[in-house]
């Protein structure tokens, strides 16, 4: 019932500030220098022209009416045209999103494995852990797109084991249902395809991974730490459970919660890396998409990528207040 | 568990008459690079069946040794000695073997059932951790006293009251029948009434269980009330040891009888100031040798410098490390009232002017996050009181009946919902609060704490001020360098007392200012607020959940219940002949030397629903139909149309004020 309730008013906080972020965009469009009319038609346009153009945009209308358009749109997903393709800028975000998706989930489940990996070896004090986080550190410290630069010479041109761009080298890919090549080439019975996929993920992926990875270990590991340290574990031990047992069926529930929450906040910033990543590895998704929209100002495009991130942000960290709700009861009272 | 026992484990040896020993048991921590020398050559055996408790001041080792039998005392300390349980030493055993020891051989119950429970887990699981199935865990939970056990199986922790935690982890701790439970101070955290329940509740299981019990306490009273032998800890090593009786009544060390004589009970003599134990515990980080006692022994000679005193029988049964013979020791404390202090002159009390006066104040809280499900509890529900130029008067009552929201809301650090609150002469009251180190600024010395509030003074004026006073709560000059965090806890007290009252405010409000102090401490600084209150002419409104305190300090006591005063009068009518039912109860639990405490059933009721007509009627034995009333309206009426004794309740013949009874000092 509560949980019920809880998730409610997760969702209800979730819609409001996508709300709020359609309204910002909306907002620093119409504050732009640029006139969307002009962009469309060329500078040569003839007044007749521009003001039925302005028309069909409905953009005579009061302010408050174009907002509730523009919103309208929206929601049946209309982000407007791009001025650069001409098409949809939902048709185009659909044909870039699912790049982008594979590789930030492949970065975020690295980022994770990494992390609890870090927290676990160093907690349980595991031969070598320093050394491994001594690497991981290294690794964080260095700005992502010079990681892919680094990984590409070592990799690519020195031994050869990865490729250096792109999603696949197969030519006849599958594509559909999921557009995610991982996904796709094991549907169709392709497992070449899936395996290529993931080795042209696995740079990138981890490029933009090690510095999430470090930041949520860390925070893992001290609360581990201190959770090991508190009362109901020495219960436990006085109990007479094992130590296993008590960090694997005491400790973990209670210490993932500020991980859970670092983990939402890294998301944000694992976005601006795959865009920049995108890049270094010629990755076809929005990175891309982006990266040409906007020395042209492609306004509805930068507006509709800024929209779909800003909203899976949003999504992912009410995902984070449900979990860590689920992981303990007392935020629910 | 029982499952998981080797059959040897439970079938042989049946006849053991010792279930745990200690054996010149020496454990050294280090801390910043300093050796702490918690426990240094204990020796004392915990039997078959008994209860044993272990008392002692803080920092004494009770919980070192306590650990250190369960194999818990963490890898950075140096042990030597043997700590053995059913003949296996915990000190030298493997982990594995620890383990084994604790499923089939021991339990154990903390302090603060809150944090000792994983707030996370489903109570019913942590229960069948330790007793290897649900329908045990069930059973175990109902044979704790846990209502409802089945729908409380799936509760979790936050979801039960403070008295039902510990009910739970006293149902682990006998999980699987041990042969000794460790408890160490399961009842501290807890309110009087139902500290009475759980230790009824240790006692019927060691009854019926036939574990023995390691019943750790700083309260002489709680030992007295259920153990069979005590055993007095001083600085890591054993002071005394002998049945309860003997040691509690008729003791033979020193330090003993200082202790049963700064204690505080509803008998002590409030003309007089208390006796406290002078000086403090020694460091456990530079022991010195001989006695430990020594620097706060009043018949210590040359000779106990040097020697340290190991425990002998003094009588039969009854031990005592210290080199005097009886009756030396003894004769001091015949000699007690002449050590007794001077009556104090009584404080001057102007009862025509109000000092301090709340008239029907109300005041809720919202609680609960999140949009529109906010709960209202219910801190105060109209409470009036006044308390006149010069008087003292203390504030009783169970956790959560809205004591200290009282004092806050006369300290202005919190507003009334309605109601009115008068300060005489309009200057701000001053505070004291339980935690005093948390109220001192870390990085300050306390000469700027006590100079900030005499800023506008020039230098020479302020560092005069600031001398004069750390001298009237009884500091030296050079204490003003130091910073609070280099303080103990009974001088970071004096420092907050000498900041609240270097401008002598009207009045001064003190919560709870002894409850985490020892006793020899809480001693001291309760005379000094006497001290202070006498020659400065100040008011004082002092919280304390602690009846025997509240008599001592106060002229009058006012007992709280879920936000309202349902009895107020003169302090030894209140604590000697108590008229509402809940105050009866409340002094009937107060545990002590000889006493058999009336135990009242159930806990208090949530100030989120507090009970209709008499929010008390849930729990009282007096109880009539009336009393669920909830047109009942009930108010504090005049006892015999005195100004002094007024009882809320409809049950109580108010037509003459009992005669307070002069109890006599129990114990030493
Ligand atoms: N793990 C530890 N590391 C360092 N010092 C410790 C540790 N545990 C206990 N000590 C020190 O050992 C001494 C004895 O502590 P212990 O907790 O046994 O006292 P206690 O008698 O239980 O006191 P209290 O009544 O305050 O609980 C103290 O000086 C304490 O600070
Ligand atoms: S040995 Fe000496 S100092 Fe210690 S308690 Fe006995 S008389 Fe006092
Ligand atoms: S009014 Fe009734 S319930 Fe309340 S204390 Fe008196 S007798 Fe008990
Ligand atoms: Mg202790």
């Amino acid at each position: 019932m509560t949980q019920v309730r809880f998730v409610g008013q997760r969702f209800a906080a979730m819609v409001i500030i996508v709300l709020a972020l359609a309204a910002a965009v909306f907002a620093l469009q119409k504050m732009s220098p640029l006139d969307p009319v002009h962009a469309r038609l060329g500078g040569q346009a003839s007044q007749g022209a521009i003001a039925a153009e302005r028309h069909a945009l409905g953009l005579d209308k009061p302010i408050v009416t174009q907002f509730g358009h523009y919103l309208a749109g929206l929601v049946h997903g209309d982000l407007g045209d791009s001025y650069r393709t001409r098409r949809p800028v939902t048709t185009d975000l659909l044909a870039y999103v699912p790049a982008t998706a594979e590789l930030a989930a492949s970065g975020l489940i690295i980022a994770l494995v990494l992390a609890i990996a870090f927290a676990f070896a160093s907690t349980l004090r595991v031969p070598g852990a320093a050394l491994f986080r001594l690497g991981l550190m290294l690794g964080a410290s260095v700005p992502t797109f010079l990681l892919g630069v680094f990984g590409i010479l070592l990799f690519y041109q020195h031994f050869g084991w990865l490729p250096a761009s792109g999603r696949t080298s197969i030519g006849n890919a599958p594509t559909g249902p999921t557009h995610l090549l991982t996904l796709d080439g094991l549907l169709h019975g392709r497992p070449d395809v899936t395996w290529d996929a993931i080795k042209h993920l696995l740079m990138p992926a981890t490029a933009i991974a090690l510095g999430p990875a470090v930041a949520i270990g860390r925070v893992l590991r001290s609360s581990l730490e201190g959770e090991l340290g508190s009362d109901y574990v020495r219960t436990a031990r006085a109990k007479g459970r094992s130590e296993r047992q008590i960090l694997l069926g005491h400790v973990v529930r209670n210490a993932i919660g500020a991980a859970v929450s670092m983990t939402g906040l890294q998301v944000g910033l694992m976005f601006a890396g795959v865009l920049v990543v995108e890049q270094v590895f010629g990755w076809p998704g929005l990175g891309l998409y982006i990266a040409e929209s906007i020395p042209v100002a492609d306004f509805p495009a930068i507006a509709g990528v800024t929209l779909l991130l800003g909203s899976a942000y949003v999504v992912i960290n009410a995902a984070v207040d449900v979990i860590q709700a689920a992981a303990d009861p007392r935020i629910r009272v | 568990m029982s499952a998981q026992l080797a059959p040897e484990d439970v079938l042989t040896d049946e006849g053991y008459a010792v279930v745990a020993t200690a054996e010149d048991l020496h454990v050294t921590f280090r801390r910043n690079g300093k050796a702490i020398h918690a426990l240094r050559g204990i020796s004392l055996e915990i039997r078959r069946g008994e209860i044993l408790g272990l008392v002692g001041e803080s920092g004494s080792g009770k919980s070192v040794l306590g650990l250190t039998l369960l194999g818990l005392h963490g890898a950075g300390a140096t042990i030597s000695g043997r700590a053995t349980v059913r003949g296996r030493d915990m000190v030298s055993a493997t982990d594995a073997e620890r383990r084994e020891v604790r499923i089939a051989h021991l339990g154990a119950v903390f302090q603060d059932p809150m944090t000792s429970l994983n707030p996370t887990m489903r109570v019913g699981r942590q229960v069948a951790e330790a007793a290897g199935s649900d329908e045990e865990a069930l059973r175990l939970l109902r044979l704790v006293g846990v209502p409802e056990a089945e729908s409380r199986m799936s509760a979790f922790p936050h979801e039960l009251s403070g008295g039902l935690r510990q009910r739970v982890m006293i149902a682990m701790a006998v999980a699987g029948n041990p042969d000794l439970v460790i408890a160490d101070e399961p009842t501290t955290a807890l309110d009087v009434t139902v500290q009475a329940q759980v230790l009824r509740l240790l006692r019927t299981l060691r009854d019926e269980l036939g574990c023995s019990v390691l019943m750790i306490t700083h309260d002489l009273g709680v030992a007295a009330q259920i153990a069979d032998r005590v055993a007095v800890m001083y600085a890591g090593r054993l002071a005394e040891l002998g049945e309860s009786d003997a040691v509690l009544r008729n003791s033979a060390h020193p330090y003993t009888l200082g202790l049963m004589r700064s204690r505080l009970t509803l008998g002590v003599d409030r003309s007089r100031a208390l006796p406290a134990l002078a000086g403090e515990v020694p460091s456990p980080a530079a022991p010195q040798p001989g006695c430990a006692f020594s620097p706060r022994c009043s018949v210590a000679g040359p000779d106990c410098v040097e020697t340290s005193p190991e425990p002998v029988e003094v009588e039969p049964g009854h031990h005592s490390a210290c080199l005097r013979p009886l009756a030396v020791v003894r004769r001091t404390d015949t000699m007690g009232p002449a050590v007794l202090t001077a009556r104090a002159e009584p404080a001057r009390i102007d009862q025509d002017t109000a000092a301090l006066s709340l008239r029907s104040v109300v005041k809720t809280f919202g609680v609960g996050k999140g949009f529109g499900r906010k709960r209202t509890l219910h801190a105060l529900r109209g409470v009036s009181l006044q308390i006149a130029q010069g008087e003292s008067v203390a504030l009783v009552g169970e956790s959560g009946s809205g004591k200290s929201t009282l004092l806050r809301v006369a300290a202005g650090l919190e507003a009334a919902d309605s109601g009115e609150v008068e300060l005489s002469g309009g200057s701000r009251p001053q505070m004291v609060f339980q935690d005093s180190g948390a109220s001192l600024t870390p990085w300050m010395t306390v000469e700027q704490i006590l100079g900030e509030r005499v800023r506008d003074l020039g230098r020479a004026a302020r560092a005069a001020k600031v001398r004069e006073a750390l001298s009237l709560v009884g500091l030296p000059a050079e204490v003003g360098a130091a910073r609070a965090t280099q303080l103990s806890g009974g001088q970071r007290q004096r420092v907050c007392l000498a900041r609240a009252t270097i401008v002598p405010p009207p009045v001064l409000l003190c919560d709870e200012p002894t409850s985490a102090l020892d006793v020899s401490l809480a001693a001291s600084v309760i005379n000094l607020i006497a001290r202070l209150r006498r020659e400065l002419g100040m008011s004082v409104l002092f919280v304390t959940h602690d009846l025997s305190v509240a008599r001592v300090v106060a002229d009058r006591i006012a007992v709280m219940y879920l936000g309202q005063i349902v009895e107020i009068g003169a302090s030894d009518r209140v604590t000697s002949a108590p008229l509402h039912p809940y105050t009866r109860s409340l002094v009937s639990a107060v545990p002590d030397v000889g006493l058999t405490p009336v135990i009242l059933p159930g806990e208090p009721a949530s100030p989120l629903n507090p009970p209709s007509g008499c929010a008390f009627h849930p729990r009282c034995a007096d109880a009539t139909e009336s009393c669920r009333d909830t047109e009942l309206g009930l108010r504090l009426q005049r006892v015999a149309n005195d100004d002094v004794d007024r009882v809320a309740c409809i049950n109580i013949d108010l037509s003459h004020v009992p005669t307070p009874v002069y109890i006599t000092p129990k114990g030493a």
